[in-house]
């Protein structure tokens, strides 16, 4: 059963539309908000918490409809929002104790779960130092210390290892997988760090101009990015990668290697032809039964690989490169995120209505990896 | 030999909370408790109890002096120390108090987000109002009210026979409670208000000040230079910081002294007591309608 249900949910603050026509639905387990700055995630949260109406659409979260029972639905969730919102000159303490008599907790009973919570959390001797001398990773334990003490069901953190270090954001992350793994509460984490929702979340929804482009478990939506491969070729220097990229290749340097994988062919025009019946049954004439829709999938992505790896070995011949290292890629989802953004933010050309995915129907330019996403992206999407 | 085993650390990890719950009302006093502890600098560092506690002393100071002065010489001191007449010499400690308890109860909220938490519990901003309100009389009452009542208990606990005192003071104690509540009401409301507008304490606490102190140097400026202003006896109302002691004056039965404005412009009392509802009333809706608009 989903712990959160959203249908047609759109929001407009002046002349921007924040979020448009949005369904999501979040099920049990860790979900991962994934989306640039402004693509809609605060706004998303804040209107599953209820803290602003919807213009259109409706919410149900944890079984409360948001628009008629919103404290119903705040009693039952914790909240991690973004950036600074701590008192500087009250004890961790003393405040996570506030939040919990907010809660509904009796003040004995808040003091000691509040100390407990602080504890848990890695705040030890810390909780009775003024909160305006913690660092920023401190702030961030002390509000998720705030979101937990009135024992939630479901937790919406909304960038929490934001401007954290790396170690501090380790932390923060492993703290999150144990609030999930002991207390079996639910969690929306929104952030922008695609390896934060990789290493948390069993489930992701991607957002980007105030659309959903995907959701779904991280394997499937890894799986939706085209195949690829780490490469060592040549020197690997710009003479290799611009031959590779003539050869309608998408390259990206990776320390010695090239990661390499072929265009968004699942929507070019010879990909098309490439997976018609009669080029499939041509070249893989074994195959000629009827297959399940994910079957075809996964042909056309091995189909795919296959076509990618000839390349990567015709430049090498032509260009009489060594090839050194040709070893297949897992898709990953920041591959699926940026391509599926970048769809999204493609005009509309005469390929839309193609085949492809909902969302992801528009052919996208041949470009380098890691070169800067565009439009909405603010500061993009990071690993 | 077989080791003693003495103690044992456990990490019980997260558990889930099974004890009681309660609701509306507890997160209501959670505010109020720590509001008035904001105000008073309680649970902070001692920087933030000095201008508070500096005031407490200066509304304290006068009524136990009194009282030890009593103890000391008996009746013979009299009464030179009247219900009213306290009123009139802290009524600057009582703006003051007003001018600084009021930013500080609304504006590090939103100055430092943490508004962002509060309202993502089960709190409306009709529950958030009402608490921080409730807390700002609370305070403000320990000014304007507690040392009238210390005063009072004091003064008949003095008196040769307390119970004459009581049967021929016993109307003081209602007059202490009603001019004592209206001022707090007033100033706990204006404060607020004032608060609302800003983010920075400072600014609102200047703005206050500002705006009760500047009025009534105007209003007498204006009243005393232009005697042929046809309708200047109403600029006894623009006199904002006279008010509060006009109505006190009515209350406790004692005169404006002669020149002044306030006996110049001829109102009585009630008109003053209207003049306290009407700020009061515009004060609240302003409040409210600044809450009404706050963002998380």
């Amino acid at each position: 059963m989903p712990v959160a249900q959203a249908q047609g949910l759109s929001k407009r603050f002046g002349a921007v539309q924040a979020l448009r026509d949005v369904d999501v639905v979040v099920e049990q387990g860790c979900t991962g908000l994934v989306g640039s700055n402004g693509a809609g995630k605060s706004t998303l949260i804040k209107l599953l918490l209820g803290l602003i109406a919807p213009d259109s659409g409706q919410a149900v979260v944890l079984g409360h409809d948001v628009a008629t029972d919103p404290l119903a639905v705040r009693a039952s969730v914790g909240y991690v929002p973004e950036g600074p919102c701590l008192p500087g000159d009250v004890t961790a303490a003393d405040f996570v104790a506030f939040m919990a008599q907010l809660g509904g907790l009796p003040s004995r009973q808040a003091r000691e779960r509040a100390s407990e919570i602080c504890y848990q959390v890695g705040l030890e001797e810390e909780r009775y130092r003024a909160i305006g001398g913690f660092s920023t990773g401190m702030q961030q334990r002390v509000k998720l210390a705030a979101a937990l003490v009135h024992d939630p069901r479901l937790l919406l953190l909304d960038e929490p290892t934001d401007g954290m270090d790396p170690q501090g954001r380790e932390d923060m992350l492993d703290l999150i997988l144990r609030v999930r793994a002991e207390l079996g509460v639910d969690a929306l984490v929104s952030t922008h760090l695609l390896g934060d929702v990789e290493r948390v979340c069993d489930r992701v929804v991607m957002v980007h101009g105030g659309r959903v482009l995907l959701q779904g478990s991280i394997a499937e939506a890894a799986g939706t990015s085209s195949p690829g491969y780490s490469v060592q070729l040549g020197d690997g220097g710009r003479e290799v990668q611009a031959a590779l990229v003539a050869a309608g290749l998408e390259v990206r340097p990776v320390g010695d290697a090239l990661h390499v994988r072929g265009p968004d062919r699942a929507r070019s025009p010879e990909a098309r032809e490439a997976r018609s019946p009669e080029a499939r049954e041509a070249r893989l004439p074994e195959t000629r039964e009827a297959r399940s829709p994910e079957a075809e999938a996964r042909e056309v992505r091995s189909l795919e690989a296959r076509e990618v790896a000839d390349v990567i070995r015709d430049v090498a011949v032509d260009h009489a490169w060594p090839l050194r290292r040709l070893a297949p890629r897992a898709p990953s989802l920041e591959e699926t995120f940026l391509r599926l953004q970048a769809a999204a933010s493609a005009p509309a050309g005469p390929e839309a209505g193609s085949d492809g995915p909902p969302g992801d129907r528009r052919p996208l330019p041949v470009r380098p990896w890691g070169t800067e996403v565009p439009e909405h992206s603010g500061r993009g999407v990071r690993r | 030999m077989t080791e003693m085993r003495v103690g044992a650390i456990y990490d019980r990890g997260y558990r889930h909370y099974d004890g009681p719950r309660e609701g509306r009302s507890r997160r209501m006093r959670a505010i109020v408790t720590a509001g008035v502890r904001r105000c008073l600098g309680l649970k902070r560092n001692w920087k933030t109890k000095v201008v508070p506690f500096a005031l407490l002393v200066g509304a304290f100071g006068p009524v136990f002096a009194f009282i030890g002065i009593r103890l000391l010489v008996g009746e013979s001191v009299g009464q030179f120390l009247g219900y009213g007449r306290y009123l009139g010499i802290v009524a600057l400690v009582l703006l003051l108090f007003a001018a600084t308890a009021g930013p500080e109860l609304l504006c590090p909220d939103r100055r430092q987000h943490v508004l962002a938490l509060v309202f993502t519990r089960p709190v409306t901003r009709a529950d958030y109002l009402a608490a921080k309100l409730a807390a700002l009389l609370l305070v403000i009452g320990l000014v304007a009210l507690v040392p009238l009542l210390v005063l009072f208990v004091g003064n008949t606990l003095t008196a040769p026979r307390a119970a004459t005192y009581l049967r021929e003071h016993g109307g003081d104690l209602g007059r202490i409670l009603f001019a004592g509540g209206v001022l707090t009401v007033f100033y706990s409301a204006v404060s607020l208000a004032v608060a609302s507008l800003t983010e920075r304490r400072s600014l609102a606490t200047a703005g206050l000040l500002g705006t009760f102190l500047a009025s009534t140097v105007v209003a007498n400026i204006i009243f005393f230079t232009a005697t042929s202003f046809s309708g200047r006896r109403w600029l006894t109302f623009l006199a904002l910081q006279g008010l509060p002691g006009r109505f006190v004056e009515w209350v406790f039965g004692t005169a404006a002294p002669p020149g002044s404005m306030a006996a110049e412009a001829g109102f009585t009392g009630p008109a003053y007591l209207a003049a306290l509802a009407v700020l009061t009333t515009l004060s609240l809706a302003l409040l409210a309608w600044r809450i009404s608009r706050l963002q998380p």
